[in-house]
């Protein structure tokens, strides 16, 4: 988030604002006239896909005589629709980072590694894997990732290959309180038809902030056909130049607000009565709860008036089925508060009230191409784990998901040994750091790919390197929607650092040293090529297009038998019973509160960060030291009763630890809490340009976990704020 | 022969960066320096509040103040009005820095030359936008050709009310904003 201010003063001050300068660039100098003179220029054009956020959105890249010189954007990708934001520039750049792992290593010694060879690494990891699995039986072993292609398809082969059912995606802090409210309820997550929908309501979810830039334009298009957005958010978020009204919610209270307007539905009778009785089961329950959710009550508990509470309700009702609350992704209910997978049931629940599944400006659940599979008689697949997970108490979370966070746990009480994690950094990212290192230290062997040595890197026993993803060939990427999309990532430039490689062929020379090379004789084209082949496409064809649109769009109008247990719209829920939870959504309290002397800690995204991962490119970074945009956003009203001024550096103090950071403060965020942007705080003396920059709210973050959806409720944490040097 | 000007719809700029970061890899800057600048006010109070987002650039004045103070002729308007640097005539003065009242001068600290947007002038001769207006993820931005009516451009200056920055200071600058 920008603070740089415009005013007369600085418009009118005739000096160029100077900005410290970094030593390195990795895209040298040269003026434009040097670049476009040279006649020998040889430019070339290969399609691939970003890895910059999970959107991996369709990429043309320009290479110059056989470097990288810019991104494009692929016009038929879904999710890109030929733009390319501000991390998928600068992305591009990281094939030449300084900092990138070039060569395999084990640890020495804390905080020690020695070069070794690729012959090395696989034949100790694959023997110490086999021996502990032996030892220990296969449910010790686990897989992280954060899933993205070919990790999400080796992954979960090599775990079947071992026998183990542990697989683990970082959802666990992104939408797993979501994902378990939504699968129980309505049988998945759809996407919302933002661009055809006169009314749409965003809890937590920014457009702005959390870029794709297909949505970005789904919403522009919704507002010039006249639709009303709302912004539900204790902080007025980048979204605002598209919003029509900001609701500035008590943190914490989401629930309370979406029961209210439901219960405006149900006693109002705005709801879509056809649509319930045919579509959904246990409604009687859920009305009978409801009654108790009036405006009035709401109101007390969220700060949101009743008037509007009923407005909103009413107006969505009376645009039906073309309206909804967006389905989010983190927002304000993926793995945020303890009510989070309530939020997310209610929220499922209310768009069902309005009918809108699978109906024009509601809620769709796209279509994904029916892949083809490996010849079995050449390539044996090995049968499916069956296992229990080492996550069983949360039988409700997705095993496509899972809670990684429970990992340490288990480790420290000796389950879990082994862990192989590709391409995620649980240590900065999962939970509160101290405690993933601490429980990660106990596993006795840790392998992590990666292509910087991240903070999760940095405690492996072994680390190795991957080529980035302009110089490698990608298992196919499925964008599931109306009409889905096939995308493949392919080499775009020659290897830069000669001894990486890439994770297919480190899952199969592993899987080899463990006597189980048969289930992986085959190249990541033989598979790609099999994958695609019911599709009657060639890979020639998809690698010269990049992206291929599978015309066979979903019928709208037509509601599909959910993925529920009863395939209906669960308005009383078995499974939820079953594990011991209420089978109807209810109001529950945050689990902590900041008293008048504190403040709650909340954390969002800016659009020119991903995770923590993007920190360490200097042109990203860069925006953040040029703006300040690391900054602790505080309300003007508590600032200035605090004697505290815009720019003061402050101490952020919890039970666990002290930051210090520079405020902002606005009349951007309620008084209840502070905001910190979530891509800060990397740690690794590795990380030469993110290291030091800005702190995380997971360093504050006692270790808790959500006992639903398994989430480390990374909202549910107290501070004080106080000036640094009082 | 053309005259080329921008339209920017701050309605629907959620400063995402990606015309920075597009820019600085057209042309090869490095992470420190960059064409594109944005400016943010807040306005109101708690809980009524809201933002405007201004992203600000080289404007191609017409009648540029960068171009008048320059001493050596290095700052010159090509045909079609775009306003370009010779890095072989720019000694490093600054003058254009100082005189530019949209702080659009960036020095370039290796070579001593004073760089700006260029409205991407290669890629607009092969027909193409410039890359801010190529990468642009809420399609905030039209370029096109000033002095023609029917051009896209034109229509929408017209349509949306859109107006240059500062005209008062008689720049008159290039790119047109819609509020």
């Amino acid at each position: 988030m920008l603070t740089k201010r415009l005013s007369r003063r600085t418009f009118l001050k005739a000096s160029a604002a100077t900005t410290a300068l970094l030593s390195v660039g990795t895209f040298e100098f040269k003026s434009w006239q040097k670049i476009h003179a040279d006649e020998k220029t040889n430019l070339t054009t290969i399609p691939t896909f970003c890895n910059a956020c999970s959107s991996k959105c369709g990429l043309l890249v320009h290479v110059k005589n056989g470097r990288v010189w810019k991104v494009s954007g692929q016009p038929d990708h879904p999710f890109g629709k030929g733009k390319v934001c501000a991390r998928g520039h600068a992305l591009a750049s990281i094939p030449y980072s300084s900092d990138r792992l070039t060569q395999p290593m084990k640890k020495i010694a804390e905080g020690k590694f020695e070069p070794i060879t690729w012959e090395q690494a696989y034949k100790e990891i694959g023997t110490k894997l086999k021996q502990i699995i032996e030892k220990n039986g296969p449910g010790s072993f686990v897989f992280i990732n954060d899933p993205r292609p070919t990790g999400k398809f080796y992954g979960p082969r090599f775990l079947n290959a071992v026998g183990s059912s542990n697989y683990f995606g970082h959802e666990t802090v992104c939408s797993n309180a979501r994902d378990t409210g939504f699968n129980h309820t309505i049988g998945g997550i759809p996407g919302g038809d933002v661009a055809n929908s006169k009314y749409i309501v965003f809890i937590g979810r920014s457009y702005g902030d959390g870029v794709r830039p297909a949505s970005v334009q789904a919403l522009i298009k919704a507002k010039e056909n006249g639709a009303h957005v709302v912004i539900v958010d204790p902080r007025l978020n980048n979204t605002a130049p598209l919003a029509d009204e900001w609701l500035p919610i008590r943190p914490g209270t989401d629930l309370a607000l979406v029961l209210a307007m439901s219960n405006v539905l149900v006693t109002e009778e705005l709801y879509d009565k056809e649509f319930i009785s045919n579509y959904s089961v246990g409604f009687e329950e859920y009305k009978k709860t409801i009654m108790e959710y009036t405006p009035e009550w709401a109101e007390k508990i969220t700060g949101i008036s009743k008037e509007t509470i009923i407005r909103i309700a009413r107006d969505m009702a009376k645009v039906k089925p073309k309206a909804m609350i967006e389905q989010s992704w983190r927002g304000a209910f993926g793995s945020t508060y303890a009510n989070s997978v309530d939020t997310g049931r209610a929220v499922a629940l209310f768009n069902a009230l309005l009918g809108n599944i699978q109906q024009k400006g509601g809620y769709i659940f796209g279509k994904s191409p029916k892949l083809g599979k490996l010849d079995e008689s050449i390539h044996p697949t090995p049968p499916e784990a069956t296992i229990p997970r080492v996550d069983a108490e949360y039988p409700l979370v997705s095993h496509h998901t899972g809670v990684a966070a429970i990992i340490p746990q288990k480790a420290k009480e000796g389950i879990v040994k082994a862990a192989l994690i590709i391409q995620t950094n649980p240590v900065r990212n999962y939970a509160n750091p101290k405690y993933m290192i601490e429980g990660l230290k106990s596993l006795e062997l840790m392998v992590v790919i990666d292509i910087q040595m991240s903070e999760t890197a940095s405690i492996a026993d072994y680390v190795l390197p991957e080529p980035t993803y302009l110089e490698r060939d990608d298992v196919i990427e499925v964008t599931p929607g109306v009409k889905p999309a096939i995308s493949i990532r392919q080499k775009v430039i020659e290897k830069v650092h000669a001894n990486t490689v890439p994770a297919d062929r480190i899952f199969t020379e592993i899987a080899k040293e463990m006597g189980l090379g048969d289930y992986f004789n085959f190249s990541v084209d033989q598979l790609n090529q099999a994958m695609i082949a019911p599709l009657g496409i060639t890979l020639s064809e998809l690698k010269k297009k990049g992206t291929i649109i599978i015309d066979d769009p979903v019928e709208l109008g037509v509601v599909p038998k959910l993925k529920t247990a009863s395939g209906k719209v669960e308005f009383y829920n078995e499974s939820f019973k079953k594990a011991g939870f209420s089978p109807v959504v209810q109001w529950m309290e945050p689990l902590v509160k900041p008293d008048s002397s504190s403040f709650r800690l909340i954390t969002g995204k800016q659009s020119y960060h991903s995770h923590t991962f993007t920190a360490n490119i200097p042109y990203l970074i860069q925006i953040t030291k040029d703006y300040n945009s690391e900054r602790l956003w505080i309300n003007r009203t508590r600032a200035n009763q605090m004697g505290l001024k815009d720019g003061d550096l402050v101490e952020v103090v919890s039970e666990l630890t002290k930051s210090k950071i520079r405020i902002y403060v606005t009349d951007r965020i309620h008084p209840e809490c502070v905001f910190v942007p979530s891509g800060y705080g990397n740690f690794s003396k590795n990380l030469t340009y993110a290291n030091g920059v800005g702190f995380s709210y997971l360093d504050h973050l006692p270790f808790h976990m959500d006992p639903i959806g398994g989430t480390p409720m990374i909202h549910e944490c107290i501070v004080k704020i106080r000036k640094v040097g009082v | 022969m053309a005259r080329y000007g921008m339209l920017i719809d701050t309605k629907k700029c959620v400063e995402c960066f990606g015309c920075r970061v597009a820019c600085q890899m057209q042309n090869g800057l490095p992470p420190e320096e960059a064409f594109i600048h944005f400016y943010e006010k807040e306005t109101g109070t708690f809980p009524n509040v809201n933002i405007q987002i201004l992203p600000v650039q080289c404007q191609h004045c017409e009648n540029p103040p960068c171009m008048k103070n320059c001493p050596t002729g290095a700052t010159y308007k090509n045909k079609d009005g775009i306003v370009l640097v010779d890095e072989n005539k720019c000694i490093g003065c600054k003058y254009c820095v100082v005189s530019c009242p949209y702080q659009a001068r960036v020095p370039n600290h290796k070579t001593g030359v004073v760089e700006k947007c260029r409205f991407c002038v290669e890629e607009v001769e092969k027909g193409k936008a410039p890359i801010c207006v190529a990468t642009c993820v809420g399609n905030a931005r039209i370029f096109g050709d000033l002095d023609d009516p029917n051009s896209e451009i034109s229509r929408e200056i017209i349509k949306r009310k859109a107006i240059p920055l500062r005209a008062d200071l008689g720049t008159k600058p290039k790119i047109y904003y819609v509020r």
